[in-house]
């Protein structure tokens, strides 16, 4: 990749930047702080949850928001992320989410941040919600299932204000692997997940099961036996005696620590003769 | 439906994932509604996960994922037909038909079947003939000035046998 390497402006100061980059990468990289709820490197760009709004303010140009997780940089860009409009834009934002996910603690938090602490809106509760009423519908759980796992376990289920997130039909679902990367990946810690001995259970999808792998050494559950099947690593490759497979991280750690140092041992001796 | 007639449909389109909707339009032609069974057979046809097909079938108020009857009758409640009295029209045909408001689905569709599955009673907004308000919608046909006391001559064109006890 071979780019041309642009200037943009933010908050008047100049930062260096490759063509066509994502605004909100390079404030990010920069250490400049933008709130957002969907956006996600790893995923395509979304621009659901508008939080990251920023004021475009190019000479010659009207002025005008733009959401930075969609704005591709061009040279002699320049922004404001926190100028009167955008903040004002954010507290009613942040408003509506606060009506919409009522007991989410994060976005809570998030909202602190710029002063809200709570809505005129009508709060949005559910009876006995799997996603605890904390749910935002910004899709990045969706996204994550389907792009980068390959699995597509979850959907949204219905429009309007009844869309929520589930497995097709409220039923277990089978294709789950139970890599966790949906509770990881919520910006409002709305997705919860339970192991129980041998099984991880998913609470928010249904009550969706996984078994788990014990470590052949410690005897620890360690990860989904189905997600094992899917990773390969060059230690698996490696492994003649196909025994790291079976081992939880710690023990898969020591054992390699111990193979690397009989090879030097061996060495060592072969280069002393 | 079984697995040969929706390849059968699948067949007919060039590029098939990307006429998901006109697939499933082809199958509730046939069902009526979409059944579990033909959207996972669609799902692994296409390579599809399922999760897709369902936001898909529970986004659009077209498909219906429950059993409908044959005949499906519809009643506007547009402003011109409410001011002429549709709700009248619509708790009548509650009556006639014996349906209750049980069989409104998880997602809010309202959406009432007939025990023996013969008659749908559904509502909608507007059919866009305001001018013979009120109206009511039975399959393909619109029924234009309707009043209560039409209503059983119009079941009657689709086999509804009046109740003898009434």
């Amino acid at each position: 990749m071979n780019a041309k390497e642009v200037q943009v402006f933010i908050n008047g100061k100049a930062y260096r930047a490759r063509e066509g980059e994502l605004l909100i990468d390079v404030a990010r990289r920069n250490g400049i702080f933008i709130p957002s709820l969907c956006y996600e490197e790893s995923l395509e760009p979304y621009g659901a949850c508008r939080m990251c709004i920023v004021e475009i303010r190019n000479k010659g140009v009207k002025k005008r928001t733009a959401t930075s997780c969609t704005l591709h940089v061009f040279d002699g860009l320049s922004v404001e992320t926190d100028s009167e409009e955008v903040s004002r834009h954010r507290k009613v934002l942040l408003e509506l989410y606060l009506a919409q996910a009522p007991n989410s603690s994060k976005l809570k938090e998030l909202a602190l941040r710029y002063g809200v602490s709570k809505t005129r809106f009508k709060q949005n509760t559910r009876y006995n919600d799997p996603l605890s009423n904390s749910c935002v519908l910004c899709g990045l759980c969706v996204r994550v299932c389907s792009e980068v796992m390959g699995a597509g376990v979850i959907g949204f289920i219905g429009r309007g204000e009844k869309t929520r997130i589930n497995t097709p039909f409220f039923e277990k679902s089978d294709l789950c692997l139970g890599c966790k990367a949906c509770a990881e990946m919520c910006p409002t810690g709305a997705i919860k997940f339970r192991d129980e001995g041998n099984i991880r259970i998913a609470n928010s999808w249904s009550n969706t099961y996984v078994e788990l792998k014990k470590c052949k050494m410690c005897g620890k559950y360690f990860a989904p036996s189905k997600l094992d099947e899917k990773i390969d690593s060059i230690y698996y490759y490696r492994d003649k005696n196909n025994e790291l497979r079976d081992l939880c991280p710690d023990c898969r750690r020591k054992v390699i620590t111990k193979r690397i140092n009989l090879i030097t041992e061996n060495e060592v001796e072969r280069y002393a003769k | 439906m079984d697995r040969q007639q929706i390849e059968e449909i699948i067949g007919k389109y060039k590029y098939p994932e990307g006429k998901i909707l006109s697939i499933l339009e082809d199958i509730q032609e046939v069902d009526r509604y979409l059944s579990k069974e033909s959207l996972k057979m669609v799902s692994e046809a296409l390579n599809v996960p399922l999760s897709k097909l369902f936001s898909i079938a529970t986004f659009y108020s077209f498909f219906n994922l429950k059993p409908v009857g044959e005949h499906i009758i519809t009643v506007c409640m547009g402003t011109a037909c409410h001011v002429r009295g549709s709700a009248g029209l619509l708790n009548n045909l509650k009556n006639l038909l014996k349906v209750s408001e049980n069989g409104v689905t998880e997602d809010g569709k309202f959406f009432l079947t007939t025990e023996d599955k013969h008659f749908s009673l559904n509502t909608a907004r507007c059919f866009g003939c305001c001018s013979m308000a009120p109206v009511v919608k039975v399959d393909e046909r619109i029924y234009g000035y309707v009043t209560v006391n039409d209503l059983p001559r119009i079941l009657k064109e689709y086999g509804w046998k009046e109740d003898e006890n009434r």
